[in-house]
């Protein structure tokens, strides 16, 4: 593997949305097996910069490169596959199902995934469903949510539900992650699970991609703070560096235009 | 004697139905009110195969299977870019549209005044010509329908179906194919209507258009409704008890000429006071 290439990097990101210039000219990239922080005021752009690496959003004008190869232009399965996968601001988890099957619906490769091999082949269906309960079961215990495996979603506390978007976005494999503020709205002991939950997993060899707004919370898990501002990459460096720059604290907590 | 027979293959046939528009509507969410003209278009393909000597009814029936399938698909790929509400006024057109074509394509339907005189089934050579045995093949199909519910409900292909309802985006971040999987509902569902109108061709011998409107689709999905929506005891429920809804009326001395009124009126109370007061239907899990 080359040493040069860059592990995800962003070229010239524009999306306009009607009168709203949402990234303007974006560029930014960042390396592996680290936490990078995304952190900017409301409507910097932190969620388009998701949408659009993800797929989910096509980009007016520039590019995205993972492992130097271009993922500009393709859907959000693909992009899943090639190894980078999202978590979502409002959650997005499934109410009617079990947290097991919320983990379970986001594992790879599962046999009897389409009806032809769930009806002609039952039994090789089965296997491998016991198979990815086994996976999902794991996962849940990795982010420490194994006694709620057969709760339904509903009926978790906010804390579990943000740990089980973690678990869910664990079992696509994906080795970037991309988790829309994954802290928000909590608290005490919640929070601080969370926060050893992503070191952990950083240890573990999953880089990650963070929008985070509390300063706090950047502070103990970033690597790296990218600061963006009107959909553009205002700076870039350690978290120490970004909070002493008086003139991003005066974006930031100020409002400056 | 032939009365109970007559109760029992049509609502197994209803089975057959109730489990293709649980499917769709119960289980992925794909508000459609066009059912009952998929299960028309199976019905006229066995009955024109049969009536002009086409094909034997096995073959028949699985060309009414092929039909409906790809027919489904076609009509409910507006689903994927229309979503919800807007999606349930596509599909009111298509039962339109699908009620003027059995109405007005006098070549193959027969027109409004239907389709009479379709041979009875055959089992390669054995003849089905009584209602026992009718009852024996209906019943055996719907049990089979009833246990590939079971399978797609219980594999990983349900999960994403059941998961598909709630968030499509987020199936598609979890790296599913959105598109793919409603497809392929829409297939399974098509497949399970085309045997259903097969079935009901062969049975009744004679179909006319006002089985397959708008009206027959709404019955189909108050038989869901009430009787359990995403379940599979549901879907047999369901159909039993509202086909045999018209005989329980009868009992009561209704004058003729409101008797239908008032079964359409009884059924739209019902379709609302289940959503009132028990959404999950009778054999619903309550959530």
């Amino acid at each position: 593997m080359a040493s040069d290439q860059t592990y995800l990097s962003v070229k010239s990101m524009s999306k306009r949305f009607g009168g709203l210039q949402a990234l303007n000219d974006c560029t930014f990239s960042i390396d592996s097996g680290k936490i990078i922080c995304l952190v900017g005021p409301n409507g910097a752009g932190k969620t388009t910069i998701f949408n659009a690496i993800t797929g989910f959003l096509k980009l007016d004008q520039g590019s995205v490169f993972f492992r130097g190869n271009g993922l500009t232009g393709i859907g959000p399965q693909k992009i899943v596959r090639a190894g980078i996968a999202r978590t979502f601001q409002n959650l997005r988890l499934f109410g009617d199902l079990t947290a097991l099957e919320n983990v379970a619906s986001a594992v790879p490769n599962q046999f009897g995934e389409e009806p032809l091999g769930a009806l002609f082949r039952p039994i090789h269906t089965a296997r491998s469903q016991r198979k990815t309960r086994e996976t999902a079961r794991g996962i849940l215990e990795e982010v420490g949510l194994a006694d709620q495996a057969e709760a339904f979603v509903r009926n978790l506390s906010y804390g579990e539900q943000k740990l089980l978007c973690i678990a869910r976005v664990l079992a696509t494999g994906a080795e970037l992650l991309l988790l829309d503020e994954p802290t928000s709205g909590l608290s005490g002991d919640a929070l601080e699970k969370v926060m050893v939950l992503l070191r952990r997993l950083r240890d573990e060899g999953r880089s990650q991609l963070v929008v985070e707004h509390n300063t706090r919370v950047v502070q103990q898990i970033a690597d790296e703070v990218l600061f963006l501002h009107q959909g553009h990459l205002m700076a870039q460096g350690t978290p120490e560096a970004i909070m002493a720059d008086p003139k991003l604290a005066e974006i930031y907590f100020g409002g400056a235009l | 004697m032939d009365y109970l027979f007559s109760y029992l293959i049509l609502a197994s046939i209803f089975v057959i139905l109730g489990l293709s528009t649980n499917l769709l509507v119960g289980v992925v969410g794909i508000f459609s009110v066009s059912q009952a003209a998929i299960f028309g278009v199976g019905a006229y393909t066995v009955g024109y195969a049969l009536s002009n000597d086409i094909m034997g009814f096995v073959p028949a029936l699985a060309l009414a299977a092929v039909v409906c399938l790809v027919l489904n698909v076609l009509i409910t790929l507006p689903s994927l870019r229309v979503s919800g509400d807007y999606f349930v006024v596509t599909s009111f057109g298509i039962q339109l549209l699908a009620t003027a074509a059995f109405t007005n394509w006098d070549a193959i339907t027969g027109g409004a005044s239907g389709m009479a005189g379709i041979p009875t089934a055959d089992l390669f050579g054995l003849p089905i010509d009584t209602s026992l045995k009718t009852l024996i093949l209906t019943a055996c199909v719907a049990c089979l329908a009833c246990f590939a519910f079971r399978l797609v409900m219980r594999s990983p292909f349900g999960r994403l179906l059941m998961a598909l309802r709630e968030d499509e985006l987020a199936v598609a971040a979890a790296g599913r194919q959105v598109l793919r999987a409603k497809v392929e509902a829409a297939a399974l569902a098509g497949v399970f209507a085309g045997v259903a109108g097969g079935l009901y061709a062969v049975y009744l011998s004679f179909i006319d258009p006002s089985t397959f409107d708008l009206d027959a689709s709404v019955l189909l999905l108050t038989m869901v409704v009430l009787g359990g929506a995403r379940t599979l005891a549901g879907s047999i429920v369901g159909p039993f008890v509202v086909v045999a809804l018209p005989q329980l009326l009868s009992l009561i001395d209704l004058p003729t000429a409101i008797a239908a009124s008032a079964r359409q009126g009884i059924y739209g109370v019902l379709l609302v006071a289940f959503m009132l007061f028990r959404p999950q239907g009778l054999m619903g899990r309550k959530i």
